[in-house]
């Protein structure tokens, strides 16, 4: 079977359709058996009034970063799309309207700018939209049709999501839809010279219509939660993190839940905490302003002892910073931020069925530790859309984490009893004849302040002791490699993982012994594997999405040299092939 | 002599009587002796015990001062959180576990001034907590700051000239943020404390208790025993307490009438 790696751009104007049309086409794709990562991008400012692109990668396995070039764009309007063309892949083919209104400047047509390797395909999409529909509103859809034309798609994956979308909206908007897709599709195939340099058909999948869902990373944190038992949600509005609690605001009441819009960031993390002693799952979402509101909070769980799951979805900082944009830059805040030793439990995903797996298990882990337990994901990983196999939890990752006391100590219960591993029994509100107060506080083994000088080391040893003890629960580091001894090893965390391994797999490619680890664990993290693996390595790379090399200093002095960083704050999702130009230097 | 010996001995007799000890924890309260907080600990646990919660079906959350200590002091499940935030986590408290009777009790300053942005949010959720507002002025644990409820002019080692700002008035705030519940009391009146307390705690809703209070160490020109004794009176018997802008009227214009403001009808 013929190797795919299509990057597929559609670009217009807002109004056009423009992220409309990509997530059909994604939906479209995925049904059709293929692999793909989709990530949109739009104006960030409400007026809603600006450049619309939408960027699909697909391919015939699982896709770990997006490309950095473009094959086929699809212009819903030449005057947006002008941008995009230095991105375009050398014999790139793009679908443009050749019948655009007559307002179009004369060369400001895309036609006009492109490279004499490009194939150009004038479609009139307006024109054939207007004469199957009776109006231009569909050309989206008819531009889509001219692609899966040009290329050979199956039309059937189209029409099946196309009356899946619009269903709700009644039959007669399914078949005006269908009919300008139609159009496209008819134009393309009759019209349109298929032979010409450029046009690749799509290799077919054969067999196995795929149960693959096209899923988010914020939507697979939202189900993961639910599928976790999760009972209550307190969120303040924040970008990226907001799509968590729309998802929710629907699907929890569904399943008896309650979802509250808090007064800020601050009194979401106090009611997951307050939820929690209660016994009571429960979640907040937020980005990097959010978490440095929750720190106080947060210390104060780990030093009253009390779970909670935080989502923080990172974005570039600091301050306010850009918040439309992906950075990895809040890892000292979420593994040090706050007063005092206040060691907590920090997870990344790196993909979207990490997202769903990591959010799960959070829950657990929370309780079983009695700890504030942080997820770290950013913008990209959010935001883009992978088309997975559904993620299901299994019953194990599910069940209750808690440690209950022995119902034999009642009335002589020491709530903060300093046991070998540091898990102290945590009764809840309920049981009987085992009262405690919690505090925030040093205090004893019965829970009342004490400030004496041993207290505080053997109390601070205690909550230490467990959050080391925690990396027996938590996903150990994975290698990707050939094994033994490596020229250049890239450690890597978050969406940039994805990024990292396909550099590896190139450099494998081309006769380097590269490998790769992914380190999920950040806080505890597996120091003996990491050394381990760093042993092995000539040079050790670590990229990542800040501009202080946050992962590099958190675990660099494992490595007998200084490491090599490599740190980017661009805003966008870390090329893969930056990785692979530093590899191939280091390996030199 | 001998008839003050009788005294005490009926006082134990009287003490030991009401099986205050099985709601009070043996944590002895921490507050300076003749401090307004041993009255509103005294109306709350004789709340509970008229009530006849469970004790291990009780929380009681609090932020940071020398109110904040009252969970310590509480024969409950306490949750002694970080400063101004008691009511957030009470919120949290309450939906994971409705079961619970769940009290919220902080100072002035932890209840108006850090934590002041989250009294307009319960009250407007009208989730079923009862806050307890121990009002003394005066930010007493950090030996004695202007709060948010200092009169103009109060004079303290960090305010040395008198103090130029406003002072908030809690109940009239509470009103304006929809609270269902609305009392005004005063520490030196246990009972009153009790009784308005029962009647809080069984309300299916916020339930808000504005208790002016002494701070017996470091006030000694505003809220003194002295001067609250002389101040304080019952709201007056015309007093409709389902009236809601009759209640606005009467904590804007007498700050030192005292007993339920207003009460929604609940169905």
């Amino acid at each position: 079977m013929p190797e795919v790696d299509l990057t597929i751009e559609i670009c217009g104007m807002s109004g056009d359709g423009t992220i409309a049309a990509g997530g059909l086409l994604n939906a479209a794709l995925s049904k059709a058996g293929f692999f793909l990562m989709a990530f949109d991008s739009y104006p960030a400012e409400i007026r809603g009034f600006g450049r619309c692109v939408t960027r699909s990668r697909v391919g015939m396995e699982e896709m770990l970063a997006l490309a950095s070039e473009t094959h086929v764009l699809i212009s819903l309007d030449d005057e947006q799309s002008l941008s995009r063309v230095p991105f375009l892949a050398k014999n790139a083919t793009v679908f443009f309207d050749n019948r655009p209104p007559s307002f179009v400047e004369e060369g400001r047509s895309i036609a006009a700018h492109v490279g004499p390797d490009v194939t150009l395909l004038g479609v009139p999409f307006r024109d054939l939209t207007a004469r199957a529909t009776g109006t231009t509103r569909g050309r989206n859809l008819t531009a889509l049709g001219a692609f899966a034309g040009a290329f050979d798609l199956p039309p059937g994956p189209f029409h099946e999501i196309i009356r899946k979308k619009f269903d709700p909206k009644g039959e007669k908007v399914v078949l005006a839809n269908i009919k300008s897709f139609d159009a496209g599709l008819q134009y393309a195939r009759e019209k349109l010279d298929r032979s010409a340099k450029g046009i690749f058909p799509v290799p077919q999948k054969t067999g196995e219509e795929t149960d693959r869902v096209l899923l988010s990373g914020n939507t697979a944190i939202a189900r993961g939660a639910l599928d976790a038992g999760l009972k209550l949600y307190f969120g303040y509005p924040i970008t990226p993190a907001t799509p968590i609690m729309e998802y929710l605001a629907k699907a929890l009441p569904e399943k008896g839940g309650r979802l509250l819009q808090m007064e800020d960031e601050i009194s979401s993390i106090g009611a997951v905490l307050g939820s929690f002693y209660a016994g009571g799952r429960a979640m907040t979402a937020t980005s990097g302003p959010g978490l440095s509101l929750m720190t106080e909070l947060i210390t104060h769980g780990v030093m009253a002892e009390i779970p909670a799951v935080i989502i923080d979805a990172q974005r570039g900082g600091p301050a306010t910073g850009l918040p439309t944009k992906t950075e990895q830059s809040d890892l000292h805040a979420a593994v040090f931020g706050g007063p005092g030793d206040s060691a907590r439990i920090v997870i990344a995903p790196t993909n979207v069925s990490e997202c769903y797996g990591y959010t799960v298990k959070s829950f657990q882990i929370a309780e079983k530790y009695q700890t504030p337990v942080i997820v770290l994901t950013d913008f990209f990983l959010d935001n883009r859309v992978e088309n997975v196999g559904m993620p299901r939890a299994v019953p194990e990752e599910i069940f209750d984490g808690n440690v209950y006391p022995d119902p034999s100590l009642k009335d002589r219960y020491r709530r903060f009893e300093r046991t070998e591993s540091g898990i102290s029994p945590r009764s809840i509100p309920g049981m009987e004849g085992f009262l405690f107060t919690t505090t925030g506080l040093e205090h004893s083994e019965i829970g009342v302040p004490d400030y004496a000088p041993q207290n505080h080391m053997l109390m601070s040893d205690k909550r230490h002791r467990k959050i080391t003890g925690a990396m027996a629960d938590l996903p150990a580091p994975r290698e990707f490699s050939k094994g033994g001894s490596l020229k250049v090893g890239v450690i890597a965390w978050g969406s940039t993982f994805g990024s990292a391994l396909e550099a590896v797999r190139k450099a494998e490619k081309k006769g380097i012994r590269a490998g790769a680890l992914k380190i999920t664990s950040i806080f505890p993290y597996h120091a003996d594997i990491i050394r381990e693996f760093m042993a092995r390595c000539g040079e050790i790379l670590i990229p990542e999405l800040n501009y202080e090399g946050q992962l590099a200093n958190l675990i660099g002095h494992l490595f007998r040299k200084e490491v090599q960083r490599l740190d980017r704050v661009t805003g966008e999702p870390f090329p893969a092939s930056i990785i692979l130009e530093k590899i191939e230097s280091l390996a030199k | 002599m001998k008839t003050s010996g009788r005294v005490l001995a009926e006082k134990v007799a009287k003490i030991k009587d009401s099986k205050i000890f099985s709601i009070r924890s043996s944590n002895l309260p921490t507050w300076c002796p003749g401090c307004g907080y041993f009255g509103i600990h005294q109306g709350l646990n004789n709340a509970i015990q008229q009530l006849g919660l469970p004790h291990h079906e009780v929380v009681t959350v609090s932020g940071i001062g020398c109110a904040g200590r009252y969970p310590f002091f509480a024969h409950t499940y306490g949750l002694h959180t970080v400063h101004g935030r008691a009511l957030p986590v009470a919120t949290g408290v309450k939906l994971a576990n409705p079961r619970l009777a769940v009290f919220a009790v902080g100072g002035d300053g932890d209840g108006l001034g850090i934590g002041g942005g989250h009294l307009p949010h319960i009250a407007r959720r009208d989730i079923d907590v009862t806050y307890l507002l121990f009002d003394n002025s005066i930010y007493g644990l950090t030996k004695g700051q202007p709060s948010p409820s200092s009169p103009v002019g109060f004079k303290t080692k960090a305010s040395p000239h008198g103090t130029t700002d406003a002072p908030l008035n809690a109940t009239l705030m509470a009103l304006s943020y929809g609270a269902t519940f609305v009392a005004r009391l005063f520490a030196g009146d246990p009972e009153a404390i009790t009784e308005a307390l029962v009647e809080g705690i069984q309300h299916k809703g916020f339930s808000f208790f504005h208790i002016y209070s002494t701070c017996v160490t470091f006030d000694k020109q505003f809220k003194t025993w002295d001067h609250l004794h002389e101040w304080v009176h019952p709201l007056p018997d015309s007093h409709d307490p389902t009236n809601l802008k009759q209640a606005m009227d009467e904590a804007l214009e007498d700050q030192f009438s005292l007993g339920i403001f207003y009460r929604q009808r609940k169905e």
